[in-house]
């Protein structure tokens, strides 16, 4: 009987009903959309970031040594470290945060000799590094080895050609800027000549060309070989200068990954790239807090929209509802029947406004974003809950009054 | 026989001073008809919706199917309506968008047990059977009372209360809806009217009549053999 008058006396107000709907709809389409967007563009952001390349760089710890004469200081040396190579799959297997940690290239650098296309040479850095490298200590779901490289942790390198095979010590990636300055295309085999700044000895090594990389950074003029070609041209086997590690930072900052990987590794110091993270969390809560103000307002604008009409709802209805009270409904029958209807304006306009919300995001992900937001499910029931909890706190005070008609007065027509 | 109400020196005063009742004795039997009559804000519907729970009194004491309702809050004054209480208006006040059963139903709503039959049951004993599923709008007057009758019926209450019945029907159609309580009251309900209509009060057993919130009459009518004006 109960839903039978729930029913009746909706479809009698059919358009008031619809009108609450739209409040809703409007607000509930406005959550629904920003936070579509919101989380949607959190994971579509950290990974648009990884693509600009390591957020996290592992350098082997040093001291610092102050030299000088007693009494003055004339500054301080650093002795040269290194990372030692066995120990780099740790970094995958830090305590909590190793899901986030998406990938990691080594580096050795060193200065080398390269002829030029003048016939004369260059000094030129080469460094070795991983291109794509499975890590057999680390395995997937499936039992295959985990794999890394320059390719996972710089994904935005625009290589002209190709990337050398892992395990190819002859393939090389160039810099765009030193392949023009030594004369080299993509297949042309060149030479470099290591000396080592301590003890004069030479070594020479001989590359191809596998592509040509162009990043807009210092990667221009370097040279790019497999790490274990490196290592044996400057004959530091197992040792690397730094780590770059591409973290997702879309839950948790980049300085608690650093911090894991420090705890993980021994004798080395793991940063974060301030800037870059800065940058990120800027963006991001920028975005937040936009999206927050405009759904507040948008839901505010919903919250006085389903207000107005439940007001004018129980106005209307002072009669049926004194009568109700007269023939036996207490305060809390009155108030369920109000709420009822406020409820299913709630929950229809929220549905309706989750469809239109997607429609808004997938609008947003395109003229902001330039991609498609994909279904996040969570803002389904989320959205759900926002536009069933505006629809009946604005309909508290509508009830409130609903509950303090006097029956008396209002069927003796005051 | 016992008394079904009991007032003792009741007295109703409203926020802007008015005294609408003024220590108002009075003692109702059980089975009786009684005419509240008076004239325009003589006291008639306060009297009437203090017994019938929906006003409390100022001063003094109340007892409805010995009940002491002055005593009540608005929660006990509620569910002692909902069972002892059943309203004939004057303005009828159905529901309009419900069916003629569907408003006898919202009196059992309330009450905690709805039975669709007994509602068919009652408004086949006020002559609406053929009108069950008719929204107020599609009824005339006489037959909206009638439905304002079985619903007042329904949960077979101690009193049933009548804000001037027949004030907005025409002669014919309020003659209906007297014949209807005349045979309630045969049938042993308690029932008390309020009206300006003489008439009305002839059919009663008992005429109460108020001027200024005060008793000016109490009359005591011949019952036998009386049937609608």
């Amino acid at each position: 009987m109960f839903m039978r008058i729930l029913g009746k006396s909706i479809a009698r107000r059919k358009q008031r009903v619809a009108i609450a709907i739209v409040a809703v709809v409007m607000g509930a389409a406005v959550a629904s959309a920003l936070l579509t967007t919101s989380m949607a563009m959190n994971d579509k952001m950290g990974e648009e970031f990884r693509k600009f390349g390591a957020n996290i760089v592992v350098i082997p710890r040093s001291d610092t040594i102050e030299v000088g004469l007693p009494g003055m200081t004339f500054g301080s040396v650093t002795e040269q470290r290194y990372v030692d190579e066995s120990d780099l799959w740790k970094i995958k297997e830090i305590a909590n945060w190793s899901a986030n940690v998406l990938g990691y290239a080594p580096l050795l650098y060193q200065v080398v000799e390269a002829g030029d296309a003048s016939g004369g040479t260059q000094n030129v850095v080469l460094a070795g590094t991983y291109f794509e490298r499975e890590v057999p200590e680390i395995l997937d779901g499936a039992g295959n080895p985990w794999v890394t490289g320059m390719r996972r942790v710089a994904p935005f390198w625009d290589i002209r050609g190709g990337w050398p095979a892992d395990g190819d010590l002859l393939g090389s990636i160039v810099g765009t800027a030193a392949a023009e300055a030594l004369g080299l295309e993509i297949g042309s085999e060149y030479s470099v000549r290591y000396s080592d700044p301590e003890t004069a000895n030479a070594t020479s090594g001989r590359f191809r060309v596998s592509g040509i990389v162009t990043t807009g950074g210092s990667e221009d003029s370097q040279i790019f070989v497999d790490m274990a070609a490196a290592q044996a041209l400057s004959g530091r086997p197992g040792k690397v200068h730094s780590v770059q590690v591409s973290g997702l930072c879309t839950d948790c900052p980049a300085e608690l990954i650093a911090a894991e990987i420090e705890a993980s590794l021994p004798a080395v110091q793991a940063k974060s790239v301030k800037q870059l993270v800065f940058a990120e969390n800027q963006i991001m809560m920028q975005l937040e807090q936009t999206m927050t103000l405009v759904t507040a307002v948008a839901l505010g604008a919903s919250a006085l929209g389903v207000m107005t009409t439940m007001t004018t709802n129980v106005i209307e209805r002072r009669k049926e509802i004194g009568l109700l009270k007269s023939i036996g409904a207490d305060n809390g029958r009155i108030a369920a029947l109000f709420l009822a209807e406020a409820a299913i304006i709630g929950l229809a306009g929220g549905a309706i406004g989750y469809g239109a919300g997607y429609g808004l995001a997938q609008y947003i992900g395109h003229s902001v974003f330039e991609s498609s937001i994909s279904l996040v499910p969570v803002v389904i029931p989320i959205t759900m809950a926002i536009s069933l909890g505006i629809a009946l706190l604005a309909s508290a005070l509508p009830v409130r009054r609903a509950t303090q008609v006097e029956p008396a007065a209002v069927l003796r027509g005051e | 026989m016992t008394n079904v109400v009991e007032m003792d020196g009741v007295t109703k005063e409203y926020g802007n001073g008015t005294r609408a009742l003024s220590e108002v004795r009075l003692s109702l039997r059980q089975g009786d008809w009684t005419t509240i009559m008076g004239p325009s804000g003589s006291g008639k519907t306060t009297l009437l919706n203090i017994v019938g729970c929906l006003d409390s009194p100022t001063t003094g004491a109340v007892s409805v199917a010995g009940v002491d309702i002055a005593g009540l809050d608005q929660r006990g004054l509620t569910k002692f309506r909902r069972e002892n209480v059943g309203w004939i208006f004057q303005q009828y006040h159905l529901v309009p968008y419900l069916t003629a059963l569907e408003n006898v139903m919202l009196a059992q709503l309330y009450s905690g047990t709805v039975d669709e039959q007994r509602a068919v049951e009652m408004l086949e004993r006020v002559g609406m059977g053929h009108r069950l599923l008719h929204h107020p709008a599609q009824l005339s007057g006489g037959e909206q009372q009638r439905v304002c009758i079985a619903r007042a019926l329904v949960n077979e209450p101690a009193l049933i209360l009548a804000d001037e019945p027949t004030g907005n029907l025409d002669q014919k159609t309020g003659k209906i809806v007297l014949d209807l309580l005349v045979r309630l009251r045969a049938e042993g309900h308690t029932i008390i009217v309020v009206t300006h209509n003489t008439g009305i009060a002839a059919l009663g057993d008992r005429t109460v009549e108020l001027m200024d919130g005060k008793i000016v009459l109490d009359l005591a009518c011949e019952r036998k053999g009386k049937e609608a004006i």
